[in-house]
């Protein structure tokens, strides 16, 4: 049908009109749901840059009318904002570092060795990814409290150290890596150690930085299993301080809100940085 | 089954093998290296699945001194005289079969949008995505101050454009939707772009013919990219109805279940039973029939995804 129409000038510059149109409106539309998306971030700077006088106004001021850093001071002032910050940093940064380590060799060895019941061992590994955490919660608590952990920031960390998941994404990538490449290696003398680290973990580099942000957000936010095992406010990580905080300051959305920017800020731009490798590193990491 | 044939290959192949120079440092390495990861697994992993399933047959406080075994009387309990747990259970299925259709119709339009925008996608991208990487608890105090009653913006700004305002997560009828709403803005993202990632996995080829042949654009669309979309669409349907059937944080941070249980999932009750009422075996029971869902559409996903299209 649309073949025929080439001769025909008339209509296809009414096409072409028409496509310019559709283009307008599907920016127009672009534009709103966008604008939808940012408008609850923007109302929390505006909420942070608030007097607690202009706060409590009703109907809400969408512009703070005297902008000024008095709530975030207060923050920091009054509770151990750096503290609860420093804490989500090393507990994700850790447990990141950790998980690279463990799902890269594990992956590897699953990949490229034969040992007697890998197989088996790897379907269970799967089946243990299909149970969520929710469900494991209070048997995973009283392991941890065995262990002595709970109210440390271990008990954050040492359940965190392995993942099935990210062994399975592993072995799916290092699967593909020429095996003459590791037969070369060891032919050449290198040690088994060695071959990880000089071979194998370069090559996988793609998946490791998937796997990686993946780790250190779920890290980062996670609130279920902190609200469980950290009783301290000097161990708390920042969601876990979030919620404390608000229930201390019922109301002064000005000061909550300050806490939460400062929360999620660092993150926003560290994602806007990253942009493009965190979102394929997300979608990846969810499709398998 | 995969067990046994791994197990008769791995036994045949290394007897040629298993003289060959550097065998036993191979078997050192998987050894030293395997050991700890898989003994980690087994605690954090396995360990937790027996115990859930054992702590639900018998009686256990953390505090008592005897767990008396007592068969499947805390299941009885839950389906036959707890109503909060049905409650819970009703709360935790309609918030999750909402979801679902939800985040479908906002996020594939979206993302069929987005695919058709040359310039500037990264822009639109990199604002649907902001809310994923925020965390839940922000997100969610952040939305309780939308939704207050009296100093919230939405109410503002319904007042401002002649609408009633209403008292939102302070509404027994409301609260659990107004929730739901907050959760699906910020994973909307999520969705939109792994819908976006299956759209572009189509090859342009399979348009391109059938424009020769002479199909219009809703043909094509109708022809080719729903059935081939298939496959992610099962994908985020399965997905999203997982993760909401697990939601805990958005509702624990801005009702906390209530007002009057009206908004009170099944990890937020298990929660409370487990850890406020220290009912670990009641807590435990309810947990198996949580997994048991979940269990459930994950594996009428696996026979769905069996038999649809590959390109």
């Amino acid at each position: 049908m649309a073949l025929v129409q080439e001769t025909d000038v008339g209509s296809l510059v009414r096409q072409r009109r028409f496509r310019k149109f559709g283009t307008g409106v599907l920016y127009t539309l672009f534009t709103l749901v966008a604008v939808v998306f940012t408008l609850p971030f923007f109302l929390m700077l505006s909420s942070a840059f608030k007097s607690s006088a202009e706060i409590i106004r009703i109907p809400p001021t969408l512009f703070p009318e005297d902008p000024s850093f008095d709530s975030f001071r207060t923050v920091l002032n009054d509770a151990p904002f750096f503290r609860w910050f420093g804490n989500s940093l090393l507990v994700s940064s850790t447990i990141t570092l950790i998980v690279l380590f463990t799902c890269s060799l594990a992956g590897y060895i699953f990949a490229k060795f034969e040992f007697p019941g890998r197989d088996a061992i790897f379907v269970v590994l799967l089946m243990t990814m299909m149970v969520p955490f929710p469900v494991l919660l209070i048997p995973t608590f009283l392991i941890a409290n065995e262990l002595g952990l709970i109210n440390s920031l271990w008990a954050l960390i040492v359940p965190a150290m392995v993942s099935a998941f990210g062994i399975f994404l592993m072995r799916q990538f290092i699967a593909g890596i020429p095996t003459d490449l590791i037969e070369a290696a060891r032919l050449d003398g290198a040690s088994e150690w060695s071959i990880y680290a000089r071979i194998v973990v370069p090559l996988a580099r793609p998946p490791m930085a998937a796997l990686g942000i993946f780790t250190f957000l779920a890290a980062w936010n996670d609130y279920l299993w902190p609200l469980i095992v950290i009783n301290d406010l000097e161990k708390s990580t920042l969601p876990l301080a979030l919620t404390f905080f608000n229930s201390q300051h019922a109301q002064r959305y000005d000061l909550v809100m300050a806490a939460a920017a400062m929360a999620v800020i660092p993150v926003i731009i560290v994602f806007v940085i990253f942009q493009r490798q965190i979102v394929n590193a997300l979608v990846l990491a969810g499709l398998k | 089954m995969a067990a046994l044939i791994g197990e008769s290959v791995t036994r045949e192949k290394p007897r040629a093998r298993s003289r060959a120079p550097g065998h036993a440092s191979r078997m050192r390495f998987v050894a030293i290296s395997l050991i700890p990861i898989l003994g980690l697994l087994v605690l954090f992993s396995l360990l937790p699945i027996g115990i859930v399933a054992w702590l639900s047959l018998h009686r256990y406080n953390q505090l008592a001194p005897t767990s008396p075994w007592i068969g499947l009387r805390n299941y009885e309990f839950a389906f036959q005289t707890d109503p909060f747990f049905r409650n819970a259970l009703e709360n935790t299925l309609k918030y999750a079969v909402v979801a679902v259709p939800a985040n479908i119709v906002l996020s594939l339009p979206i993302a069929l949008g987005l695919n058709q925008v040359k310039r500037f996608r990264a822009v639109f991208r990199t604002a649907f995505f902001m809310p994923v990487v925020a965390s839940a608890v922000a997100v969610s105090l952040l939305w309780t101050t939308i939704y207050d009653p009296q100093a919230g913006w939405l109410n503002a700004f319904l007042n401002q454009v002649g609408l009633t305002p209403q008292p939102w997560l302070k509404d027994p009828d409301l609260a659990i939707w107004s929730v739901l709403a907050a959760a699906v803005w910020q994973d909307l993202g999520y969705n939109i772009l792994v819908f976006l990632a299956g759209l572009q996995g189509i090859p342009d080829d399979f348009y391109d013919a059938a424009k020769v042949d002479g199909a219009g654009p809703w043909q094509r669309f109708l022809g080719i990219t729903v059935p081939l979309l298939q496959r992610t669409t099962l994908f985020v349907v399965v997905l999203t109805m997982i993760s909401y059937l697990q939601e805990f944080t958005h509702i624990q941070v801005m009702t906390n279940g209530g007002p009057i249980r009206s908004s009170e999932t099944l990890v937020l009750y298990i929660y409370a039973k487990g850890f406020e009422d220290l009912q670990m075996g009641y807590a435990s029971a309810m947990s198996i029939v949580l997994m048991g869902i979940i269990l459930l559409v994950t594996l009428v996903q696996m026979r769905l995804l069996r038999s649809r299209w590959e390109y």
